[in-house]
């Protein structure tokens, strides 16, 4: 007998969007939270433009120990981690510590602070032997990825299997994915998971600056991240956090919890290409998205609704728009598919899991988020990719899809349980 | 420095932006193969470009990072540099 | 076993590059000598930083082991990466021909916990010393934990399921354990397992924050677990990659199983915790033995954590009490990575491949320049012991709080 998985809460800090209220309000309504940069000058930068979160964590309920400790992906994953238990109506005093499993992903970790230290010991990057005397005293915290689900589980008292996931941009669907199999696996009740990026720094910045992989509208900051629009012209930087809950269905059940949806299969394949580029074809996304239609035991033509990658480059738009006519074939010409970045910009690798939240809300709300910006179409993205205004519609079952550096590419299914849960 | 882009400036280039070594002699030869023939990937054109961009202070045309081959790339640069001088 | 999983998850290859040796069998030869290679940081810009002892790949020349392109494009750790997965494919006698029949059935996995630090100190300075337009594209694909994951499969052509653990130690067992999930679910091989490097200049003044980090000088008493003169560990650089395959797969090409992975379990106890590490441990091992369907008498030999610290090596001491019973102290513990330092999350992978070499000499390999130990374990001292061996306990602890056990059994089982 396989055990079923549900989502029985979420929680989310993202740009124009702390909390789930706000975030929804931000994606029903189409609303788009890119702007210039204002957390540094970013004069000489190629892209200047990117999602900020206006965060204080102190009005979050953060401590000063913990606002000078955790850098500022980590504060993202305790706050949204708060919601999300909230949500749950979990008594965490009541769960046996050693089944509750934390998998939260991230890309880049503690870069933001890594880099800022950095500066100060390397005397403004002027000396290879750096002089550790000017380092923070909470630097070792910035260099191991692990902090974020040491600090979460520590926060929750998770005791189960807690582990950080970095598959660059793909890994918050592989954080939520590697969480599903731990609990269809029995090796945990209860997971504490989703993903958490802070990647608004000059360093950041100037990576994907080298590889002109970021917008350039920066006069237009609003109707800069256009995915599936003829015009786009690369993704614009984001930032936030997302956790979800998961629960083994019967032991939600059994305390008569709210569930959201289950998460019902998850894959993820390597396109053995390129490290950046992508196949015109995206065969390997296809068929991660086949394999985990396989494990939610449905055929293609269920998928009510596509929360697509859509990071707004030409080639990933083109890319994605192939996999999911591949693996839904007809249906997927008759299947809104829309993508949040457009509003939200790319947050790497929280971004993942941000948009499990969204399909979580929308299976809730029984409405689709838009594609913000679309505007103009590409012959080669024919798709219906839900333009600027949310539509209402009967979902039972959605699709959400990540492609990111290293050739990753990896899908998840959510769906409302087939039987009246409550 | 020259004003013009030589096959041994382009083949030190790719020597220090992409790691791959092709002496110029073979380069001259192999003008017109594709880069991806020779080892350098779209992430290695936009290397090569960044560099001249760093060293001649002057932005390449920005189909420079999409051209073919080694002839392609040079006349697109060369006539970029001629035009800044 | 009554019901022998279907898919069981092998090992059919292994490729080391450590400290003390940058093929499996110079690794072996010295782990088996109990020969510490522990010494004075040489690298360049690290002299005057306060961390003096550490683990060092002298022997590794990337030139050789991988193509130039790689010099300019990965860091190190991912050099260390490609060099031991080309070891341990060759190892299980997996070529080309193999994989490209089938992409989608060999996956990659490794855990990371430093990722490509040297790299990404290079463009930093690039950047704040001369500005935006002096980083390079390869740092958008180098420096971030997933590197080796990519590369190698994009070097190989491998489709299957991709993963990284980026997590502290034990991370590199649950890498392993992570792998063999996915050959249980269906993907036929699984390269897995984790390499670090992270001896550069800032990544070095990173770690200084560590409390349980060594800053003895003396090389032969820096790193001393289970010892009254326990000062912490000495960090070290690289790793090991292993072939993970269905049994079922390895059989059908006639390679050779060397060893199973019969049974993980992982569980957190927060950083720096280590009391409480022994809980945690403890029911790491409980819950590995019961998915390995294994005895606590069975485990001929535990590869301990041996954090070096005398909170944690007291408490791992005890964790093996808790959860081997009376077996717990007859039982031989070794610690070889005293003779290499730690490498993170690669340090349980090494600690695995001695594991397997361990069981197939039917010898445990000792623990070098430790000899007064005080703690209640028999722990292998100063030369190496004979002893049949057909299972391996091998443990790990991370800085963040994670524990991890893992149980191996030497080649394959009957039960087929």
């Amino acid at each position: 007998m396989t055990r079923r998985v549900a989502v029985t809460g979420i929680g989310i800090v993202a740009p124009d969007g702390i909390g789930v209220p706000a975030f929804w309000d931000l994606l029903s309504n189409g609303r788009t939270a890119t702007r210039g940069i204002t957390f540094f000058d970013p004069a000489g930068l190629r892209s200047r433009i990117a999602a900020e979160c206006d965060f204080d964590p102190a009005v979050h309920g953060l401590d000063a120990e913990q606002i000078a400790r955790c850098d500022r992906y980590i504060q993202f994953a305790l706050v949204a981690g708060e919601e999300a238990i909230r949500d749950s109506g979990l008594d965490l005093a009541v769960e046996n510590p050693w089944r509750v499993g934390v998998s939260l992903g991230t890309a880049v970790g503690g870069t933001t602070r890594l880099e800022h230290d950095y500066v100060l010991v390397s005397d403004r990057g002027k000396r290879w032997d750096v002089d550790h005397r000017e380092a923070g005293p909470h630097l070792h915290r910035a260099f191991s990825p692990s902090t974020l689900a040491s600090t979460v589980a520590e926060r929750f008292e998770a005791r189960g299997p807690v582990q950080t996931v970095s598959t660059g941009c793909t890994s918050g669907l592989d954080a939520v994915g590697y969480a599903f199999h731990t609990i269809e696996e029995g090796r945990a009740d209860v997971c504490i998971t989703g993903a958490s990026d802070s990647p608004i720094s000059p360093i950041t910045m100037a990576c994907f600056d080298a590889i002109k992989a970021t917008s350039p509208n920066n006069d237009d900051p609003a109707h800069a991240s256009r995915p599936f629009d003829a015009d786009r012209n690369g993704f614009v930087m984001g930032e936030g956090g997302a956790v979800l809950v998961l629960e083994e269905l019967e032991h939600a059940l059994a305390r008569g919890a709210h569930v959201y949806c289950e998460i019902s299969g998850y894959a993820t394949f390597g396109n053995a290409y390129h490290m950046t580029g992508l196949t015109s074809e995206g065969l390997e996304m296809a068929r991660a998205i086949e394999d985990a239609l396989d494990q939610a035991r449905l055929d293609g033509t269920a998928i009510d609704y596509v929360n697509a990658h859509g990071s707004g480059t030409q080639q990933n738009d083109r890319h994605e728009t192939a996999a999911v006519k591949q693996a839904l074939g007809a249906h997927a010409y008759d299947t809104p598919m829309s993508s949040i970045k457009s509003m939200v910009g790319h947050s790497l690798g929280a971004i993942g899991a941000i948009e499990l939240v969204a399909c979580a809300l929308a299976l809730t709300h029984q409405v689709v988020p838009p594609t913000a910006n679309y505007e103009t179409p590409d012959p080669e993205c024919d798709l219906d990719y839900v333009p600027r205004v949310a539509r209402e519609r009967r979902l039972n079952s959605v699709l959400s899809v990540g492609s990111g550096f290293g050739g990753f590419q990896s899908a998840v299914i959510l769906n409302l349980p087939r039987e009246k849960t409550r | 420095m020259s004003d013009r882009i030589t096959v041994e400036e382009l083949a030190e280039l790719m020597k220090k932006a992409a790691g791959v070594t092709v002496a110029p002699e073979e380069l001259q030869q192999q003008y017109d193969s594709g880069f991806d023939a020779l080892g350098i990937d779209s992430l290695g054109l936009l290397g090569i470009v960044g560099e001249l961009e760093n060293r001649y202070g002057t932005p390449m045309p920005t189909d420079a990072e999409k051209s073919k081959t080694p002839r392609q790339f040079l006349e697109l640069v060369n006539s970029a540099l001629l035009a800044g001088a | 076993m009554s019901e022998p999983h279907p898919r069981r998850a092998a090992v059919t290859g292994i490729g080391v590059v450590a400290p003390n040796g940058t093929s499996t069998d110079t690794f072996w030869k010295s782990t088996r000598e109990g020969i510490s290679v522990l010494d004075r940081v040489t690298r360049a810009g690290c002299a005057h930083l306060p961390l003096r002892v550490a683990g060092e790949v002298r022997d590794f020349d990337p030139q050789s082991a991988v193509e130039e392109r790689y010099l300019v494009q990965t860091d190190r750790f991912t050099h260390f990466a490609m060099a031991a997965a080309d070891q341990a494919l060759d190892d299980a006698r997996l070529g080309r021909p193999d994989t490209d029949a089938a992409p989608f059935s060999v996956g990659v996995v490794t855990a990371a916990g430093s990722g490509g630090g040297e790299f990404g100190q290079r463009e930093l300075q690039q950047l704040w010393d001369k500005g935006s337009r002096f980083v390079g594209p390869y740092q958008s694909i180098a420096w971030f934990y997933a590197a080796s994951t990519g590369q190698i499969s994009i070097r190989y052509g491998f489709k299957g399921p991709c993963g990284v653990i980026a997590s502290d130690e034990a991370g590199g067992l649950d890498a392993l354990a992570h792998a063999a999930r996915a050959v249980r679910r269906g993907t036929d091989v699984m390269v897995a397992g984790a390499t670090e490097a992270p001896l550069a200049p800032y990544s070095m003044v990173c770690q200084l924050g560590y409390e349980e980090l060594s800053t003895v000088e003396d090389p032969e008493r820096a790193y001393r677990p289970f010892t009254a003169s326990a000062c912490g560990f000495v960090p070290a650089e690289g790793g090991a990659m292993l072939v993970v395959e269905a049994e079922t797969s390895a059989r059908e090409r006639g390679a050779p199983v060397r060893a199973t992975l019969a049974g993980h379990a992982a569980t957190f106890t927060g950083a720096s915790r280590w009391t409480q590490s022994r809980e945690g441990l403890a029911e790491a091992v409980r819950g590995a033995l019961h998915e390995a369907a294994c005895a606590p008498e069975e485990i001929d030999v535990v590869f301990a954590d041996a954090l070096g610290v005398p909170e944690a090596d007291r408490a791992e001491a005890l964790a093996i009490a808790d959860a081997l019973g009376t077996h717990g102290r007859r039982v031989p513990v070794t610690a070889p990575k005293t003779a290499v330092g730690r490498g993170y999350s690669a340090a349980p992978v090494l600690d695995v491949a001695a594991a397997v070499l361990a069981m197939e000499h039917g010898l445990i390999p000792p623990t070098p320049n430790v000899f007064d130990v005080c703690h209640d374990l028999d722990l292998v001292t100063t030369r190496a012991r004979a002893a049949e061996l057909h299972t391996a306990l091998v443990l790990s602890r991370g800085l963040m709080g994670s524990n991890s056990a893992l149980v191996l059994r030497l080649g394959a089982t009957d039960a087929s």
